[in-house]
C-alpha cells in the first residue's frame, strides 16, 4: 500500500484518442461503445476509444491515430482504448485496481434472498455455456499490444481476459509471454506470483524449465535485495 | 473617658497560618480571616475543631472554634462557633472611692471583644472559579464602675456599673480563581457589610469596633507539586508570606506576618504540622510573636494603639494550638476527572448502527488517584435517549490522562424531521451509583433525512425500512412471476434487476436535488411516494429494492475530481464468468469482481438516473464506470469507490 501510495504521486493522465482505419483485409467487425451488435469494419472511417475491434482469420486491420500505428493480425481482438502508453507506475495501479475491485472481505451481515418466486431452489446455478475463443482473441490482442510496443498496457488487458474468460488462464504459452514482460520490467514481486501460478498448471518440459528458471531468479533478486 | 481607640474587626490572619487555597488540606480553609469566600474541598460533611493554650500571665486554655461544613453539589455551606475568639481588657478609670474602713477603691472598667459565631456561602462556577460570602457575629460588652451620689437625709455616695452590650453583623464577599495547578489568586473585602447596634453611651462609643473597609488579594503559586508559596495583602499594608510543603500524608508550613498595627516589621511567625488521614487531618500550630507581649499597659497606651484583631493584636500572647478536621463523606471521593469532552461527530440519526461502532465524542480523563481505576462512561443526548448509553470500560493509570470514548445508541424509533442543536450529557462511573464527574457539551442533532456528503453512509438510507421496499418489490414480482418462472435460476437476479428497475423508473422523474442541497436524502419510500429524486434516492431506491429481495449491491462514488460528484450503483448477478454470454455479447458491459467465498461473478454497472428503461441504464453505467472507474484508474486514484451495501 505504500509503495501504491508513492506511486500515485506520479501518475500521468492516460490520454485516450480516435483512431482512423488506414486499412483493412478479410473480415474486421467492431463493436461501438456498449452496443451488442458487431458492425463490419471498412478503411476510412474513424473509430472511438470505446469501440472493441475483433478480426477472424487470415484478416487484419491497420489503425492509425496521432504518433500511433497500429497492427491488428487474425484471430485477435482489442479494445481500442487499451492502445495506449503507460507507464509502469501506472501498470502497478491497474494492478492493484484487480484486487480493489473485488468484495470486501469482511461482510457483517451478508444479504439474505428473502423473496424466491417460482419453484427453483433445487435447480442448478451452473448453467453451462459453450465457450468460444473470444478470450483468445483477446490475448492474441493483448500480445500484438505488446510487439507494438504498449506492453504495460497488454499485461492489463492480459489480467482483465484472465477474470472474464477463465479457461484462458490456462493457457501457459500466453502466462509465460505476459510473465516475462512483468519480469522484463523489473516487476519482481508481480512476475513471481505469476510464475508460481503457473507452475501449478499442466506445462510442457520446455516451459517448466523456463519458468522454474525465471522463478529461481527472480527470489535470488529479492533476496539480495 | 476615653478618646480615638483604633480598634478594628478581623483582618486575614488565622491561627493555622495562610495556607492559600490549600490544594491538599481542608482545614486551613475553615478560617473565614483569610477565607472570606467559604472557598471548600470538603466533598460532604465536615467538621474542624481548634483547641488552644495562650501563654498569658497564667496559660488560658481554651476551644478557639467549632466549625461545620456540608457541600451541596456546587454549593457549600459553613458554620462556625467561635468561643475562643475574645479578647477582654481591665482599666482602672483613674478614680477611686474611700470606704467606711478608710481604704480607698479604684474604679475599674470592663471591655470584652468577642466573635461569636459565622456563616460562610460559597458557590463553584467551574473548577477554576467559585465565589462566596461570609457572615460574623460580633459582641461587645462595656461595664465601667461610677461613684452616683445619693441624695437624702445625708448625701452619700454610692459605686454602681454601667453596662452596655453591643452586638453587630459583618459580610465579606470574595471570589477565587484557580488559573491552574500551578496558580491561583483570591480577592475579598474585609468589612464590606457591617450592620447592628452602636453604643448608646458616649464613653462605650469611643471603645466601639471599628469597621474601615478594605480588602485583600492572596496569591499562590506550586513551584513544585510538593511546596506552595502563598502571599496575602491587605489594604491596610498588613502582609503575610508563607511556604507550605508536602511529604505524602505529611505538611508543614511557616507563616510569617507583618502587621501593620504592630512591630516589629516581621510581627510574629506561625509555623504548622500536619498530618492528613483517611478521614481527618491533624494540625498543631503555634503562634510566637518576635516582640515582648505586655500584660500590664496604661490605658493611654491602649487609646493611643487600640487593637485591630481580637485573637491577633499587640497584647496577644503567644499559642499553642491542635485543630482536628474530619471529613465525613458519605458522597464518595471522585477517582476520575474530566477534563473536556471533544464531539467529533455530529448526530446523524439514521447512520444509527454507526454510533454503535464508533464513538461519537472522546472525554480527557484524569485519573485522580494513586491506584488503577476502572471507568464506566455513560452518555446521554437531550431528544434521544432516555437513559444512559454505557461505552466501552476503560482502565486508567493512577495520575495518567486518557481519552476515553463515548458512544451512542440511536433508537429506531428516532424520527425527528428538525435539525436541532441539543446537548449530551456525559458522565464517569468508577465504583458507585454516583457519578465522579460529569460534563455538557452542545449536539447537532440532524434530521433523518440528514446526510452527511460520505457515499459510504448512505448505505444506511438504503438499509432503513427495508421491509416496505420488499414488500413494494414483491408486489412488482409477483406480476411478472410468470417470466420469472420459466427463466434458468442462474438468470434470476439479472431479470428480477432488470424487472424492477423498469418499474422503478416508469413513473420517477429525475429532480437536481430537490432540496438544493446534497446533505438531503431520501429513503426509498419517499422516493416511491414524491416519484422522484436526485441521483443519491434514486440510486438509494434501487438499491433497496435489490437487496429487499437479496441481490447484493455497491454504491459508486465517482467524485469528480473537482468537477460534478454522482452516484450511481452496481449489482451482482451471482453469473459466472463464464455465464456473461447469458446476458451480453459485449464483455465491456460487465464487470467480475471476487467475492467473500472467492468465486468470481458479474456485476452490472447502472445509472440509476437514466430513467428510459434497464438497457439503456446499464449501458450508461457500463460506459461511465469503463471510463472513468477502469480506463483513468479512478478506482485506484481513489477517485472513484465501490462502497459495498451489506
Amino acid at each position: 500500500m505504500k509503495r501504491l501510495v508513492i506511486y500515485l504521486m506520479f501518475t500521468g493522465i492516460l490520454s485516450a484518442q480516435t483512431f482512423t482505419v488506414e486499412k483493412v483485409s478479410g473480415d474486421v467487425k467492431y463493436q461501438n461503445g456498449s452496443s451488442e451488435n458487431w458492425l463490419s469494419l471498412n478503411s476510412g472511417s474513424t473509430i472511438e476509444d470505446d469501440a472493441i475491434i475483433s478480426t477472424g482469420d487470415n484478416s487484419s486491420v491497420v489503425l492509425g491515430g496521432s504518433n500511433v500505428r497500429f497492427n491488428l493480425n487474425e484471430s485477435s481482438a482489442i479494445s481500442v482504448s487499451s492502445i495506449k502508453k503507460m507507464n509502469t507506475d501506472e501498470l502497478l495501479l491497474a494492478l492493484a485496481m484487480e484486487d480493489m475491485m473485488n468484495a470486501p472481505k469482511e461482510i457483517k451481515n451478508s444479504s439474505s434472498n428473502t423473496a424466491v418466486y417460482g419453484t427453483k431452489e433445487g435447480e442448478s446455478n451452473t448453467l453451462q455455456i459453450k465457450t468460444d475463443d473470444f478470450g483468445i482473441k483477446r490475448l492474441n490482442g493483448a500480445v500484438q499490444l505488446a510487439k507494438n510496443g504498449f506492453q504495460e498496457s497488454a499485461v492489463v488487458t492480459a489480467k482483465e481476459t484472465y477474470r472474464k474468460y477463465p479457461d484462458t488462464k490456462n493457457l501457459p504459452s500466453y502466462r509465460i509471454y505476459f510473465a516475462n514482460i512483468l519480469n522484463d520490467k523489473g516487476l519482481y514481486e508481480e512476475a513471481l506470483d505469476e510464475y508460481v501460478d503457473i507452475q501449478k498448471l499442466k506445462l510442457t518440459d520446455e516451459e517448466r524449465a523456463e519458468v522454474n528458471e525465471k522463478t529461481e531468479s527472480i527470489k535470488m533478486k529479492l533476496l539480495s535485495e | 473617658m476615653f478618646a480615638g481607640v483604633n480598634i478594628l474587626s478581623q483582618s486575614s490572619f488565622g491561627l493555622n497560618g495562610y495556607w492559600g487555597l490549600s490544594p491538599s488540606f481542608n482545614t486551613p480553609l475553615y478560617g473565614y480571616e483569610s477565607n472570606s469566600s467559604n472557598y471548600s474541598h470538603v466533598r460532604d460533611w465536615g467538621l474542624s475543631f481548634i483547641y488552644g493554650a495562650e501563654f498569658a500571665q497564667k496559660t488560658n486554655s481554651n476551644i478557639y472554634s467549632i466549625s461545620l461544613s456540608k457541600t451541596l453539589s456546587e454549593h457549600n455551606l459553613s458554620a462556625r462557633f467561635t468561643p475562643g475568639y475574645q479578647k477582654e481588657f481591665i482599666f482602672n478609670t483613674g478614680e477611686a472611692i474611700i470606704v467606711e474602713d478608710s481604704t480607698s477603691q479604684s474604679l475599674t472598667a470592663n471591655f470584652n471583644y468577642k466573635e461569636l459565631f459565622g456563616l460562610g456561602y460559597s458557590y463553584k462556577f467551574s473548577e477554576q472559579f467559585s465565589t462566596g460570602v461570609t457572615f460574623r457575629f460580633f459582641t461587645q460588652d462595656f461595664a465601667q464602675e461610677i461613684v452616683s451620689p445619693v441624695f437624702g437625709d445625708t448625701l452619700f455616695l454610692i459605686r454602681e456599673t454601667q453596662n452596655e452590650k453591643i452586638n453587630y453583623w459583618k459580610g465579606d464577599l470574595g471570589i477565587n480563581y484557580i488559573v491552574n495547578e500551578y496558580l491561583n489568586f483570591s480577592l475579598a473585602s474585609i468589612n464590606l457589610l457591617n450592620f447592628g447596634e452602636k453604643a448608646e453611651n458616649s464613653d462605650f462609643a469611643k471603645f466601639e469596633i471599628k469597621k474601615e473597609i478594605n480588602a485583600m488579594l492572596g496569591i499562590s503559586v506550586i513551584p513544585i507539586d510538593e511546596a506552595v508559596i502563598n502571599f496575602i495583602y491587605e489594604t491596610t499594608n498588613s502582609y503575610q508570606v508563607s511556604l507550605n510543603g508536602y511529604l505524602s500524608d505529611f505538611g508543614f508550613g511557616l507563616t510569617l506576618f507583618h502587621d501593620e498595627y504592630q512591630s516589629p516589621t516581621i510581627a510574629g511567625m506561625i509555623p504548622t504540622i500536619s498530618y492528613k488521614g483517611e478521614i481527618f487531618e491533624l494540625f498543631v500550630s503555634g503562634v510566637k510573636y518576635f516582640s515582648n507581649r505586655k500584660k500590664n499597659f496604661g490605658v493611654t497606651e491602649f487609646i493611643e494603639n487600640g487593637i485591630n484583631n481580637i485573637v491577633n493584636n499587640r497584647y496577644s500572647f503567644d499559642k499553642l494550638l491542635l485543630t482536628v478536621s474530619f471529613n465525613i463523606n458519605t458522597v464518595k471521593e471522585r477517582a476520575v476527572k474530566m477534563i473536556d469532552v471533544e464531539i467529533v461527530k455530529d448526530i446523524y440519526p439514521t447512520f444509527s448502527e454507526n454510533y454503535i461502532d464508533y464513538p461519537f465524542a472522546y472525554g480527557t480523563v484524569v485519573n485522580l488517584t494513586d491506584e488503577y481505576v476502572t471507568v464506566k462512561p455513560m452518555a446521554r443526548i437531550e431528544g434521544v435517549n432516555e437513559e444512559n448509553i454505557q461505552s466501552p470500560i476503560s482502565y486508567i493509570a493512577p495520575h495518567d490522562t486518557v481519552r476515553v470514548p463515548f458512544y451512542v445508541i440511536i433508537p429506531e424509533s428516532y424520527s425527528s424531521e428538525k435539525v436541532e442543536l441539543s446537548y449530551a450529557d456525559f458522565y464517569l462511573f468508577t465504583n458507585s451509583d454516583q457519578p465522579d464527574d460529569q460534563f455538557q457539551k452542545a449536539v447537532l442533532l440532524n434530521s433523518i433525512n440528514s446526510w452527511d456528503g460520505r457515499v459510504s453512509n448512505l448505505r444506511y438510507f438504503i438499509k432503513k425500512d427495508l421491509d416496505l421496499s420488499m414488500n413494494h418489490a414483491k408486489a412488482v414480482l409477483s406480476d411478472n412471476k410468470s417470466v420469472l418462472d420459466t427463466l434458468p435460476i442462474a438468470l434470476e437476479n439479472f431479470y428480477k434487476a432488470k424487472i424492477l428497475f423498469n418499474e422503478y423508473v416508469s413513473n420517477l422523474v429525475y429532480v437536481s436535488d430537490p432540496r438544493a442541497t446534497g446533505e438531503y436524502v431520501q429513503f426509498p419510500n419517499q422516493t416511491l411516494e414524491l416519484r422522484g429524486g436526485d441521483c443519491d434516492d434514486l440510486s438509494v431506491g434501487y438499491s433497496s429494492l435489490l437487496e429487499s429481495v437479496g441481490i447484493q449491491t455497491a454504491l459508486v462514488d465517482y467524485k469528480g475530481n473537482g468537477k460534478v460528484r454522482h452516484v450511481n450503483l452496481l449489482f451482482n448477478t451471482r453469473l459466472s464468468p463464464n455465464q456473461a454470454k447469458l446476458i451480453t455479447n459485449n464483455d465491456t458491459k460487465y464487470f467480475v469482481r471476487e467475492s467473500i467465498d472467492g468465486k468470481d461473478e458479474i456485476w452490472l454497472s447502472i445509472e440509476a438516473t437514466s430513467l428510459t428503461d434497464f438497457e439503456t441504464a446499464w449501458k450508461l453505467g457500463a460506459e461511465k464506470f469503463n471510463k472513468e472507474a477502469i480506463s483513468e484508474l479512478g478506482i485506484a486514484k481513489g477517485i472513484v469507490n465501490i462502497i459495498d451495501i451489506y
